[in-house]
């Protein structure tokens, strides 16, 4: 039934894992009082809170998050026509990550500027590390995606390296920085979640459209552009977006390996290869996965929660080799 | 209809979050934490969470452990505190549900949290006082002062301080008069024992070893340096301080490291281990810590 219908069933599966999100924690809410808390009748200032303040926007930036990374991952696959390309491929995790160690080893006054200071400085140096790359990867006129990928390797290292050695060179911020590099949401708040929207509006919408400039640049730079495609405008834009959609989700979430990566493939595997619906559709799956990933983080080892970015490879990767090995198995792979 | 119950849940969830929080009534007690910020409580608070190992001590030794009502999952001492409500690890994600459903009054964080764990708590309408590391004893003396004022039990915890003082004072009088110092190498983590982590320049363990009449190899070197070998014996200290013991290390896996059998301290049976959490933990047993360090290095005063 999921193979005819893609978008009814991901939204179905996105409904499924919003609920869960919402009524599983580490503070059992009865049902019944769950419905009182969302319509607004509830006694409970503390039910209340902990729904509206804590899981509704923890909820729905783990979504947002997950949608960003899924859909800048599909459209990077696409880009680099490479399987193992990934949101962070040309550099972005790295140098947000670089960013955010340098913001956390200065002591920044306790006000809403200071506590802003490190998602933004992962965004602007995330942001810039693809600049970067990108300039390094400009050839005359075009941009070969060799070029990025090796430039994006190249320059990533350089600033994990960098950012390792400032790791160790300042051991009180040493764990702040590991929480923040395995991938955690700290700083959950409506403000974060709602500083995301536009960012994600603009970036997944413009992928979104980027669909059938997608499809054109699998026949290769060349006959994309026959076919009428203005081939380095169309990767311009595609990366930008990509990069402005990453920047953000890594800035206020950290660093959440895995989802970017196979949340196309299983869209790939299950709804077939036309990027007009394998972004729209690994956008939603990157919300699933995440929020289900998410789920496990909080229940795992409570009291005492994961960070995300465990749980994503953890459970992830087995479960996508189960996807990859049945499709094998029904020769559609 | 899927999509319209979707925004409908999140409609009502933005209209509640715009919604005005409630307005404290006049406070009795007014502080200003080690974040800047003002923090009031309309008198002593009797609903305490603790995030940090220190602060839950803290809270014991002055009298308000029947206040605390939760505590993060590394509080282990006293006894007592590990029947408190465990409300996860406060080290990267803050378990903030557990908390909230606490109802507490206080929420009493330390250095080991970050200022967005805390920006996070305040988000939710809890109070929260950020209690910065002490950097001497006398800090220490403060901070139990505070959080005594914060929790109503400033009489016992003035004649705390007291008698803290008075161990502190009478370690003092058998060391200071001694003029030569003994070297001492303080090990927090010999994973590699090419490289033993070691504390340095500014904490208590430096602090604590001079003024219990050792040395400090470590002592001129900033935070928690990586010493290389080579610099631990050249510096030959007379005693190595396991403060890894608890992670397996004993004086007998010392002496099979290679390199390590020709230090003097190995020689003469001075690697001793350490409780770790006397000096990691800048609470009341830091003078716990002193006592211990000085009979450790100095027996024959203490007989």
């Amino acid at each position: 039934m999921y193979r005819r219908a893609p978008f009814l069933s991901s939204l179905l599966l996105l409904l499924i894992a919003l609920l869960l999100s919402l009524a599983i924690g580490s503070v059992f809410i009865p049902p019944a009082e769950l419905w009182r808390v969302i319509t607004g009748t509830s006694s409970s200032e503390v039910f209340r809170t902990i729904f509206l303040d804590i899981r509704l926007p923890r909820t729905i930036l783990i979504a947002f998050v997950g949608a960003a990374l899924a859909g800048s991952g599909a459209a990077y696959q696409g880009l680099f026509r490479n399987p193992l390309a990934d949101p962070y491929l040309i550099g972005v995790a790295a140098g947000a990550g670089l960013g955010a160690i340098m913001a956390m080893s200065i002591h920044w006054p306790y006000n809403t500027l200071g506590l802003l200071a490190i998602p933004m400085a992962a965004f602007i140096t995330g942001l810039l590390t693809v600049y970067i790359v990108y300039t390094i990867a400009h050839v005359g006129g075009s941009v070969p995606t060799t070029n990025l990928i090796l430039a994006g390797v190249a320059v990533s290292s350089f600033a994990v390296a960098l950012t390792s050695f400032l790791m160790f060179k300042s051991t009180n911020e040493v764990r702040r920085a590991i929480g923040w590099l395995l991938g955690g949401v700290s700083l959950v708040s409506w403000g974060a979640t709602l500083a995301l929207i536009p960012y994600l509006a603009i970036g997944l919408g413009t992928l979104i459209l980027g669909g059938y400039a997608l499809n054109l640049l699998q026949f290769g730079d060349d006959q994309a552009t026959q076919m009428g495609l203005h081939v380095r405008r169309a990767k311009f834009i595609i990366i930008v977006a990509a990069s402005l959609v990453t920047a953000a989700a890594v800035s206020f979430a950290g660093i959440i390996g895995f989802v970017g990566l196979i949340v196309p493939h299983i869209v790939r595997i299950w709804w077939g290869v036309d990027y007009r619906r394998l972004i729209p559709l690994s956008i939603i799956g990157g919300a699933v996965v995440l929020l289900f990933a998410d789920v496990l983080a909080r229940v795992v080892l409570a009291p005492q929660e994961l960070p995300v970015g465990i749980v994503t490879a953890l459970a992830g990767a087995p479960f996508f080799l189960w996807v990859l090995r049945r499709a094998k198995n029904q020769g559609s792979g | 209809m899927l999509r319209k119950f979707i925004l409908f849940t999140l409609l009502i969830g933005l209209i509640n979050a715009c919604s005005p929080q409630a307005t404290p009534t006049a406070a009795a007690l007014a502080f200003t934490d080690g974040l800047g910020r003002q923090v009031t409580l309309n008198g002593p608070a009797q609903r305490v969470v603790s995030l940090a190992p220190s602060n839950t001590e803290i809270l014991f030794a002055i009298g308000a452990g029947k206040q605390v009502i939760g505590r993060d999952q590394l509080s282990d001492f006293p006894e007592e505190a590990k029947a408190v409500a465990d409300i996860g690890s406060t080290f990267d994600a803050l378990n903030t549900e557990l908390i909230v459903a606490q109802k507490p009054d206080l929420v009493l964080a330390a250095e080991i949290n970050t200022p967005e764990q805390v920006k996070q708590l305040e988000n939710l309408g809890l109070t929260v006082y950020y209690l910065k590391n002490p950097l001497t004893l006398e800090g220490m003396y403060d901070n139990l002062n505070v959080v005594a004022q914060m929790t109503g039990h400033t009489q016992e915890t003035a004649k705390l301080v007291e008698s803290l003082k008075a161990r502190v004072a009478a370690v003092d009088e058998k060391i200071a008069p001694l003029s030569a110092r003994m070297n001492v190498f303080y090990e927090l983590d010999g994973t590699d024992p090419a490289k033993p982590y070691t504390a340095g320049k500014g904490t208590f363990i430096t602090q604590l070893i001079d003024r219990a009449g050792g040395h400090n190899i470590a002592a001129d070197i900033e935070g928690y340096p990586q010493l290389s070998l080579e610099q631990v014996v050249a510096a030959d200290p007379a005693f190595i301080i396991l403060g890894d013991a608890r992670y397996g290390i004993t004086p007998e896996s010392i002496a099979q490291r290679p390199g390590w059998e020709s230090l003097s301290a190995v020689k003469d049976g001075h690697v001793v281990p350490f409780n770790d959490d006397l000096v990691s933990r800048p609470g009341p047993r830091l003078v716990d810590a002193l006592e211990e360090l000085a009979k450790l290095l100095r027996p024959e005063l203490f007989q």
